[in-house]
Formats: C-alpha cells, sequence, structure tokens
C-alpha cells in the first residue's frame, strides 16, 4: 500500500517562511498533513478480481449440495446417460411421497437445475417442477429411458391428449418390484444414491 | 387462478358436473387451493344408466344440488402453477372443487379426484379425509 501512494504538494516549503500579501495567516500555518493530499488509488475492479461471481457461488453451493458429482453428471448434457427429455423418472424425497413421472422439460440453471414431471394421478394430469439439487431430493432414478431420442427439447406436446403418456404408476411399479429383487435387500437409501450411475448402466 | 366466471369440475357426488366462480369470498385476487368461493351450477352430472326420459326423477332423488343452484365451494385443484415451501411447483390440468355448505362440511359424501395438498394448510380436513389421494 505504502509504494502506491502519491503525494501531491500543494504549498512549496519556502513561502510558508515569507507569507504573500494578503492571504489569510490561518493558510500559512505550516501544517504538514495539509501540504500533501492523499491520492485514493481507485477501488479495485470487481471484474478483475472476480470475473464470474455467479460462477463461485453455483460451484460453491454444489459443492456442499452434491459433493460427489453424481447428479451433476445425471444432469450433465454432454452424457449418452444422463436424463434426457421423455424418460420416466422416479424421485425420492426424503421426507414425503416419492414423485414421478415423465421428464417434459429439463431446466440446466446450475444449482437452480429442475426438472417437470407429469403424471396422471386419478386420470388427472398433474405436473411437478423439481429442484434435482434441493436436500429434499433424495435421490433421481431413471424408470425408463425414451425407445427414440426427443426431437425437441421441451415435450409439452405431451400434454394433449393424442399424445399423452397416461399414468407412470404402472412403470414404476415394475421398476421398483425388479429393482428390489436385484439390489438383495439389505442395502441403505445412501449407498443407493451413491451408486445411482453404475445401477443404470447395470440394468442396460 | 379462479375468478368470476371461471368454469370449474365439480367432483363431488353431490349432482354438479360444471359449476361457474361468481365470488371468490374473502380475496381480492383469484382463488387458488384451499380457497373459498360461491359457484352456481351450470351443469349437473347424471348417476347411472336410468338417466333419460324417465330417468329424472331419479336424477333429482340423487342430486343434491340442482341446474342454478347458488352454493359455496372449495377450490381443490388449479391449473395455475403453485409453489410449495420445499421448492417443488405443482399444476393441474384442470380447476376443479368441491361444494360445501354454509358451515364448511362437504355437500357430498365421496370425491373422485386427486386434490391439491394446500388443503392440509387451510384446514380442510374433512375433504382431505373423503379424497382418494392427494398430491
Amino acid at each position: 500500500m505504502a509504494a502506491q501512494r502519491r503525494w501531491h504538494t500543494i504549498i512549496p516549503r519556502d513561502q510558508l517562511s515569507n507569507p504573500p500579501e494578503g492571504i489569510p495567516v490561518t493558510w500559512l500555518k505550516p501544517r504538514k498533513k495539509l501540504s500533501k493530499i492523499y491520492v485514493h488509488p481507485p477501488p479495485r475492479s470487481m471484474p478483475k478480481k472476480c470475473p464470474d461471481p455467479v460462477g463461485v457461488v453455483t460451484a460453491s453451493q454444489l459443492a456442499t449440495l452434491d459433493s460427489s458429482g453424481a447428479r451433476a453428471r445425471l444432469f450433465d448434457k454432454e452424457n449418452t446417460e444422463g436424463v434426457r427429455v421423455g424418460d420416466v423418472l422416479h424421485v425420492r424425497m426424503r421426507e414425503g411421497e416419492p414423485v414421478s413421472g415423465v421428464c417434459l422439460n429439463i431446466r440446466r440453471r446450475g444449482v437452480e437445475t429442475a426438472i417437470l414431471l407429469r403424471n396422471q394421478l386419478t386420470r388427472v394430469g398433474v405436473e411437478v417442477w423439481v429442484k434435482v439439487f434441493s436436500p429434499l431430493v433424495q435421490s433421481v432414478e431413471i424408470v425408463q429411458r425414451r425407445v427414440r431420442r426427443a426431437r425437441r427439447a421441451r415435450l409439452y406436446y405431451m400434454r394433449q391428449p393424442k399424445h399423452d403418456m397416461g399414468s407412470v404408476e404402472g412403470l414404476v411399479r415394475t421398476y421398483l418390484r425388479q429393482r428390489a429383487v436385484l439390489g438383495s435387500g439389505g442395502k441403505g437409501a445412501a449407498e443407493m444414491l451413491g451408486k445411482k450411475g453404475k445401477g443404470k448402466g447395470k440394468k442396460k | 387462478m379462479i375468478q368470476l366466471k371461471t368454469l370449474l369440475n365439480c367432483i363431488d357426488n353431490s349432482g354438479a358436473a360444471i359449476v361457474e366462480c361468481i365470488k371468490v369470498l374473502r380475496m381480492e385476487r383469484a382463488a387458488r387451493v384451499g380457497d373459498r368461493i360461491i359457484v352456481v351450477v351450470q351443469k349437473q352430472r347424471n348417476f347411472g344408466p336410468e338417466s333419460g326420459p324417465g330417468g329424472s326423477v331419479s336424477i333429482s332423488a340423487a342430486n343434491k344440488v340442482r341446474r342454478g343452484d347458488i352454493r359455496h365451494a372449495v377450490v381443490v385443484r388449479t391449473a395455475k402453477k403453485t409453489q410449495r415451501k420445499d421448492g417443488t411447483v405443482v399444476r393441474f390440468d384442470d380447476n376443479a372443487c368441491v361444494l360445501i355448505n354454509k358451515n364448511g362440511e362437504p355437500i357430498g359424501s365421496r370425491f373422485n379426484g386427486v386434490v391439491g395438498r394446500e388443503l392440509r394448510d387451510k384446514q380442510w380436513s374433512k375433504i382431505l379425509s373423503l379424497a382418494p389421494m392427494h398430491v
């Protein structure tokens, strides 16, 4: 800091001893502090200090919410094994009932990443947006993949009666029964969460 | 977003099929799940195969409300998205309600359809217990 200070002299020192005419005396009192003015350095440039603050916050949030990175990989666009629109998903919550449905939309926004699940309950269409990095979400599992890749990013046309999948409860039930057989019982919930990616590959 | 002139499905067995909102009670804005509204019955539900020219007597016997009746109702589903405290956002495909009397007790004795969980926060436990499932 000291090296950056720039001092600017206002009144020369020799004029202090013999004051010029017509200038108030108070001006000419030898005050060392006033003789030099401290020029503040410009404030540090925030863009230089932190070029991408939102990215830093997102990274720190993801580090706490998704420390293993498994969830981020599941929703990575480049990951061919990950979730895509049209897949039937089953989302377990830490408390409360699980949510399942066909994924109509994936809103990729870093830590705010969310999925839109559509299902039919008692023949009424129900759509739920779920934040996938929420601490309340225990696991996101792929029940059934779409046979052919969807050619749209948002499958809102599946709301139309012509394209509606209907209820996915039957699919989810068979999936859960199969997984219970394959998982050989005594696995804890945390283990299932960790092995999500691998278990999916095994199934295929 | 239930407001004046909104048509709602009535999912109880009171005899109303489609009702129209004519007033949202204690609200300046649109009604959401769990809000009380006043409705007028626009269309009656036909029960059983005897609904025909000779079935009018049985309809009136089974139906507790008639077309043109003005009743209170509670909204149980909205097509407008509602955000929950846990961050999830829920929307249904239709707007639906159940009819209640002035004391807040449901007129029908059975509901056919899913209802929103917001009813629990607004203390409509009687409706929740009659509903087949809630989301």
